[in-house]
């Protein structure tokens, strides 16, 4: 099997599918990744419910995920009669979901296995650090359905970013999106060494000046910021959460030069319309942590039955990112 | 008796509870839902604190055996539900190593117990038989799947399920499809065996259901001692007498939440002392004086005791009670349209009601002021005449004279005595200068002496409008 995937993630510890639509063909983009892997230790989770055999929101056929022997996996106790390989639990997290509690288990042989991970960033690194000490050599994240997930980062961390035609608005709009996406994802962390000091320590919201000093964050009664208080001269604010599309409109109509900082790349949730004006108004951004694109994949074949012309597809998302486009399937075959 | 939520939120005995630090599942389930010690439980009482002092002093020696305990009882999970089921439904995977959890933390926990003086009453056995079914090489490791020691058909299934397995692996996809079929006829067959052995495994623990539930109970029981021991050395804690006399008698007594909120605030609490005896006892005294809190630690003490714990005084004794109510303005009932005396008097009428013939206590905060003070007085007066006919303890404070005349006991606020107005600092926060010349001790009074005229003062103290203290002052 030609490695297609597995040269361009490297030695990232953590790889993250992130899928920019349903059915975008993040199962399969792991499922390839897994076999290219073949030797190593890998630990899996999903951010949600993911691998099943139909997608329980679209009714779709979806890939199941075929894992070697002796790999780790984290899902939620209801997936224990849909996992077929021999296994054996090696501890519980202190995660619920409605499928129950998750699990870390470890097959005793190969065969299909069903995830349903933690649905909230918090919970992946301490999971990530469980694997680890478990002998896992690399991690696997299959990220929710819908945009982007909140994957966390950690350092030399990568993602793999499927784009699907299951999105609407044909070609133009995927590679639309896709070259947003990547534009995102090349943020930079700061240069200053007191601000990256001061991001590193950041909660909620705070706020900075440009070296890293803080500065009063004016709130509301509320608790949330005022943003109509925001200092006139540029200062770097800090959203540890999703920053929105709402979030950048609101900071862009003051019409004062503002930086947002954020803890990585996938907490960028904004639409392209609101970035382009946020950037218009002098905005900037910044991430605490930066997340790597290692590869963008394409899945021409839609949820919906209106499939795209594939090498039309790929071609048109190669013109448009710097990044590697793979085509999963087709080279699979 | 259940302790009610407002009656715990009113005494501070919530405050109280929230400090306990119990480790496991089965020792919060303890916490929420204490066990009221009544009239004839007082053998059992004695017993429980006696737990408590012993575990105490074991701490007090050398914390780390207990230490030990309190660590390995942080890992107990409730496994309560994977037991009560019908045998006919196997436990999956993820239960049965929860239940395997609980029995190796089990042998850990009794090992740790054996290491100190046993506790009377209270024995914490591994349960070794569950824990060879579940674990049968006995290395004690905490993962858990379905082994071949289980179910011995096991061994073959998977041997040539691993042997298909191992020819995918070298077979292109195109070949792939019978191989799939033939791994999918062993996987069932797999499944069906472990599902077997579940089944076997399930009801073989059913079976030790008892001694399961046993285990539980000694596992809270155990925790719940170590919390309350805990707790009685980190505020200093006395443990209470409990005695056949109908006589409450408290020194140097401390209401906890409110010393944590003066302390905070750079002042201290002065502790109270007082005795009750059958009938009423009326305290009066000054506005801001701390009448409420002196008979709400009281109340807080009585709780405490009957509900196993230590208490916040350096001498604390009490007889047992069947029940303990506090009657003070309740806000709820106010929010749903019942005037403050409506409230009171329904609150009062429900306690004479339900407790007829029963021993009880009650204590009643500043009771009828919401009505007009004549009337006021001679309700309250009638009521401390009424109460002393009854087989109860009751202590009641008042701002109205001759209530007191009727108690079997009087007691008030030390006050403001001979305020000197030298003592008033320039630019003293008024509530911080209250409290400096508030002297908050209590001081037995002579049944009758009237109720001290203080409002003047702590108007003056409170800086309340100048213009209008001049009117009060002409006036009164």
């Amino acid at each position: 099997m030609t490695k297609l995937l597995a040269p361009l993630v490297g030695d990232a510890p953590t790889v993250t599918f992130i899928g920019l639509c349903k059915n975008a063909g993040k199962t399969t983009a792991m499922c390839r990744l897994i076999r290219e892997l073949e030797g190593e230790v890998l630990a899996m989770t999903s951010v949600g419910r993911d691998g099943e055999r139909t997608d329980v929101v679209t009714g779709t056929e979806k890939p199941e995920i075929w894992v070697p022997s002796g790999t780790l996996f984290a899902t939620a106790r209801g997936m224990l009669p849909l996992c077929d390989t021999t296994l054996v639990v090696e501890g519980l997290t202190d995660v619920m979901t409605p499928l129950g509690v998750v699990g870390i288990f470890r097959a005793l042989s190969d065969g299909y296995i069903q995830l349903a991970g933690p649905s909230a960033v918090g919970q992946l690194a301490p999971l990530s650090r469980r694997f680890r000490a478990m002998g896992a050599e690399r991690v696997l994240i299959d990220g929710a359905a819908g945009r982007k997930s909140l994957a966390g980062a950690e350092p030399g961390a990568c993602a793999i970013l499927c784009v699907g035609a299951s999105m609407d608005g044909g070609i133009p709009a995927i590679v639309g999106e896709t070259a947003h996406t990547c534009g995102l994802f090349a943020t930079r962390e700061p240069e200053e060494a007191g601000l990256r000091t001061a991001l590193a320590g950041a909660d909620r919201y705070a706020l900075f000046t440009l070296s890293g000093e803080a500065l009063e964050l004016p709130l509301q009664e509320g608790g949330t910021p005022n943003w109509q208080e925001l200092p006139r001269e540029k200062c770097v604010l800090w959203v540890g959460g999703g920053v929105t599309g709402p979030l950048l409109r609101t900071l862009a109509r003051r019409g004062a030069p503002i930086v947002v900082a954020a803890p990585d790349a996938t907490h960028f949730l904004m639409d392209r319309a609101a970035m382009e004006l946020f950037q218009r108004c002098g905005g900037e951004l910044l991430v605490r942590q930066s997340l790597t694109i290692s590869a963008v994949t394409a899945n021409p074949w839609s949820a919906y039955g209106k499939h795209l012309d594939g090498p039309a597809l790929l071609s048109a998302l190669r013109e448009a990112v710097e990044v590697p486009v793979v085509d999963v399937r087709a080279e699979d075959e | 008796m259940k302790l009610n939520a407002q009656l715990k939120e009113d005494t501070g005995y919530s405050w109280v509870m929230a400090r306990m630090e119990p480790a496991s599942p089965f020792g919060h389930a303890l916490v929420r839902s204490p066990h009221w010690y009544g009239p004839g439980e007082k053998d059992a009482l004695e017993a429980e604190l006696s737990r408590v002092e012993q575990l105490r002093e074991e701490m007090d020696r050398d914390g780390s055996r207990t230490d030990a305990l309190i660590h390995i009882l942080s890992e107990f999970h409730d496994i309560r539900n994977s037991l009560k089921r019908p045998t006919s439904a196997p436990m999956d995977e993820v239960e049965l190593f929860e239940v395997k959890h609980f029995l190796i933390h089990l042998e850990r926990l009794a090992q740790a117990y054996a290491q100190i003086r046993p506790l009377e009453g209270l024995t914490i056995r591994s349960m070794d038989k569950a824990l060879a079914l579940l674990d049968p090489s006995g290395r004690r490791l905490p993962a858990f799947s379905v082994e071949v020691a289980f179910e011995p058909a096991l061994e073959r299934v998977r041997e040539e399920k691993a042997l298909v397995e191992n020819a995918l692996r070298q077979t292109e996809k195109k070949g792939q499809k019978d191989l799939m079929a033939r791994r999918r006829e062993l996987v069932l067959k797999e499944d069906r065996l472990e599902l077997e052995a579940r089944k076997r495994l399930t009801m073989a623990l059913i079976r030790e259901k008892d001694a399961f539930l046993e285990a539980m109970d000694a596992i809270g029981r155990l925790d719940l001692l170590l919390a309350k021991a805990k707790l009685a050395r980190r505020f200093y804690c006395c443990r209470p007498q409990v005695t056949g006399d109908i006589r409450v008698e408290a020194v140097d007594l401390v209401q906890p939440e409110v010393a944590e909120h003066l302390q905070e605030r750079g002042g201290s609490f002065t502790p109270v002392s007082i005795t009750l005896e059958r009938g009423a006892t009326v305290i009066t005294g000054a506005n801001m004086g701390g009448k409420s809190v002196s008979m709400k630690s009281v109340t807080l003490g009585i709780l405490l005791t009957q509900t196993g714990y230590f208490t916040f005084a350096g001498s604390f004794s009490t007889p047992l009670f069947d029940s303990v109510s506090l009657i003070c303005t309740d806000r709820q009932s106010v929010e749903q349209g019942l005037s403050s005396f409506g409230a009171e008097v329904a609150a009062l009428g429900d306690v004479l009601r339900e407790e007829k013939g029963k021993f009880f206590y009650v204590a009643l905060d500043e009771f009828a002021r919401g009505t007009n003070p004549q009337e006021g007085a001679a309700l309250a007066r009638a009521l401390v005449e009424y109460l002393d006919r009854l087989d109860c303890v009751a202590l009641m404070t008042t701002h109205y004279d001759g209530v007191s005349e009727a108690a079997r006991r009087h007691y008030r606020v030390a006050g403001l005595g001979a305020l000197d107005t030298a003592a008033i600092r320039k630019g003293e926060a008024p509530l911080d200068r209250l409290s400096r010349l508030m002297d908050y001790h209590l001081v037995e009074a002579e049944p009758g002496e009237p109720c001290p005229r203080d409002a003047l003062r702590v108007c003056r103290l409170l800086d309340l409008e100048p213009e209008l203290m001049e009117i009060f002052s002409k006036n009164s």
